[in-house]
């Protein structure tokens, strides 16, 4: 690639379960104007845009970023729209960054959102189901999710004692993160109780549904300083995907996780994650989503995961510490959550991470995923 | 040269299918404040710190993005910048005396009693199910002898709705193409589920399909599953969303016929949770129950499946 890119502004909205005081392009500008002011920038400054949001069906606005471009101010520049479901906000992330390191701009401003409380989100999500095959009986993402972990369990140990141990933690991040809208301490028990779901998954281990929008400003290393000394470089990203039903596809191991975090560490110069890394963010969508990341990441062999929760090694105050930010616990604006992630990392690499700064953080992995199990991407930044 | 490939599209039968959601939207501020003052048979508009006027109100110019200054009434009058017919509907652009946008409303009138540039003016509509709706104004009527219209300043507003009830519904017609429909021939004709072998193996993959999915090679012959088969992976639902065809609890269940390599997706009744976690898991065998109606051609000829003791 020609040109090396780094995170040189980033905002986010206040979170929360209902944002009834604007639209949909409302929330997108508060987190432009905090993602500019961020960067010492102003819209003129703005090479081109990415837009990133889930499926349209959320929220029943076809064509979104036609909205959005006249709210933000960004008329007449070069606009593009990538959604990909729960990996909306990576997969727009990851757009801006070839606009930035192919020398297409100098400046890239990619902002992603989602307003789930306007529509119906299982019924919306049942809809990546075949019509043909399976989305009668689909419950979302959840029923898959949930059913999956229940292979795991038999095969990886992936436990509900080790899940609990993911949400709680978790959980607890989140009271100190100023966007999470949900900050309520909760015991492995308390998870362990919570009203079934989608048995294994129970209401506990679930994210709150969040609206919600987040933004970065990109930039080439030419023009990163005019923004701050200090940019969270991307040292290597990548979003891979797999055969939704093929043969010889179990679903146990997170195969395009594994294969995009081949490619990045590749990049990166990565051997070692777990002693190189110092922060960790990743998109858990349920809390047994976490346990499986920390195998195709590489953070500890496969079957050891619970292992690794257990041992308090992910914990704030541990050698990897894994969601600082609460993760997707303290709040889950599925289209921009993507983006949270890397703007959680960012800031940690960058020094200035609001929930709970990881001492002398340099080097951050960010993992994000859409789609059900096939659509897998991973981040490397550092200072 | 190109050659253009012998190939012509056939009218085949289709899969019908719908989607249909309630939302509650979020107009925000500006269109909020329009909505709650449309029933006063006042039009809310914003004026821009540029002097720009738009109605109905907008939160940010499209011009540039900023942010409107303060709220105004526009007039009933206006002028028709353009219009068009749609299932007999006249619609038009109006352009509102005093406001420098444009915007589309029903006019009242046919298209040979319409041209661009006429005077226009707003008609009520009393019903009382749009009163927090731009069709509150039923439409504009010619009014060639309209007096020109003053925007006014408006200080005082009601607040703004914030959330607009909505609904959706999305039909479509699938189309199965050839591998699709003949599974669900075979499935209504024949009760039995096929699928197509794997470029170089026996297992059969389900769905039917051309291309084998791991060596990228033209998939071989068609091959009957067994109505039996073993679960791969599967959960128990116990909570109720809309869109759900199924009364919870049941199990969702990611099932492996004999003789097949991929899953299908169906479900397992159950009498009770406890029981179900320490009976059904992966590895469980599972039969298929057939209806005893007459078959469709679709997954739900088959109402669920039983684990075989």
């Amino acid at each position: 690639m020609g040109h090396h890119v780094g995170i040189v502004g980033v905002g986010q909205t206040h979170h929360s379960r209902r944002r009834t005081d604007v639209s949909q392009a409302g929330l997108v500008r508060e987190a432009v104007n905090r993602a500019l002011a961020d960067a010492k920038l102003t819209m003129a400054d703005i090479d081109t845009v990415v837009v990133a949001s889930g499926p349209v069906l959320f929220a029943a606005v076809n064509h979104p970023e036609k909205w959005v471009v006249d709210a933000i101010g960004a008329q007449g520049k070069s606009v593009v729209r990538v959604t990909s479901g729960g990996g909306a906000g990576f997969a727009g992330a990851l757009s801006g960054y070839y606009q930035v390191a192919g020398g297409y701009s100098q400046r890239t401003l990619v902002v992603a959102y989602d307003k789930l409380s306007e529509g119906q989100l299982q019924y919306s999500i049942s809809t990546l189901y075949d019509p043909f095959w399976g989305r009668e009986f689909a419950v979302g993402i959840m029923g898959f999710s949930a059913a999956y972990w229940r292979a795991r369990m038999d095969v990886l140990g992936h436990t509900e004692e080790a899940a609990a141990m993911v949400a709680a933690k978790n959980r607890k991040n989140a009271i100190a993160n100023p966007y999470a809208h949900i900050k309520k301490e909760v015991s492995v028990e308390d998870v362990l109780n919570s009203k079934e779901l989608c048995w294994p998954i129970k209401l506990l281990d679930v994210p709150p549904i969040s609206d919600g929008a987040a933004a970065i400003v990109l930039a080439n290393e030419k023009v990163a300083a005019q923004s701050t000394d200090r940019p969270a470089w991307i040292q290597g990203i990548a979003y891979c995907c797999e055969a939704d039903n093929a043969a010889e596809r179990s679903l146990l191991l997170s195969e395009p996780l594994a294969l995009a975090s081949k490619h990045v560490y590749r990049a990166a110069g990565i051997t070692n994650p777990r002693r190189q890394f110092d922060v960790v963010e990743v998109q858990e969508p349920y809390s047994c989503f976490e346990l499986s990341y920390y195998e195709s990441l590489g953070l500890c062999p496969p079957g050891q995961a619970a292992e690794l929760i257990a041992s308090g090694a992910t914990q704030l105050d541990g050698d990897i510490p894994v969601n600082p930010s609460g993760g997707c616990m303290g709040a889950n604006p599925i289209g921009a959550v993507g983006l949270i992630r890397l703007i959680e990392a960012a800031t940690q690499v960058m020094g200035r991470n609001e929930s709970h700064q990881i001492k002398d953080a340099k080097l951050a992995l960010v993992q994000s995923g859409g789609g059900w199990a096939n659509l897998r991407g991973c981040a490397v930044l550092s200072a | 040269m190109f050659a253009a490939p012998e190939t012509y599209p056939i009218d085949l039968a289709t899969f019908h299918s719908e989607i249909s959601m309630p939302y509650k939207l979020t107009p925000g501020r500006a269109a909020g404040t329009f909505l709650a003052e449309i029933k006063h048979r006042r039009i809310v508009g914003s004026r821009f710190a540029s002097g720009r006027i738009v109605a109905p109100a907008q939160d940010f110019s499209a011009i540039d993005g900023e942010e409107f200054a303060s709220f105004v009434e526009a007039p009933h009058t206006g002028v028709l910048t353009g219009f068009t017919r749609v299932d007999g509907q006249a619609i038009g652009l109006i352009c509102l005396d005093g406001c420098d946008n444009a915007f589309p409303h029903k006019l009242l009138a046919d298209l040979d009693a319409l041209h661009v540039g006429m005077r226009v003016a707003a008609q009520w509509d009393a019903d009382e199910g749009v009163q927090t709706s731009i069709l509150a104004i039923k439409g504009f009527a010619p009014a060639p002898d309209a007096p020109m219209g003053q925007v006014s300043p408006l200080e005082v507003t009601e607040a703004p709705i914030e959330v607009i009830p909505y609904s959706m519904t999305l039909e479509y017609e699938h189309a199965y193409g050839p591998y699709y429909g003949r599974m669900f021939d075979e499935i209504r004709d024949h009760g039995r589920v096929m699928g197509v072998r794997t470029s170089g193996g026996d297992d059969a993959l389900l769905p039917p399909r051309e291309t084998d999915d791991i060596t990228h090679k033209r998939t071989g012959t068609w091959k009957a599953c067994a109505d039996t088969g073993t679960i791969r992976a599967c959960s128990i639902i116990n909570m109720a969303f809309l869109g759900q065809t199924r009364e919870p609890p049941y199990v969702y269940a990611e099932i492996v016929l004999d003789g097949a390599s991929t899953r299908l997706v169906h479900m397992i009744e159950i009498d009770d949770i406890e029981t179900a976690k320490l009976t059904i898991k992966p590895g469980t065998r599972v039969r298929a129950i057939w209806t005893k109606g007459e078959r469709k051609g679709s997954l739900s000829d088959i109402e669920c499946f039983e684990v075989i003791d």
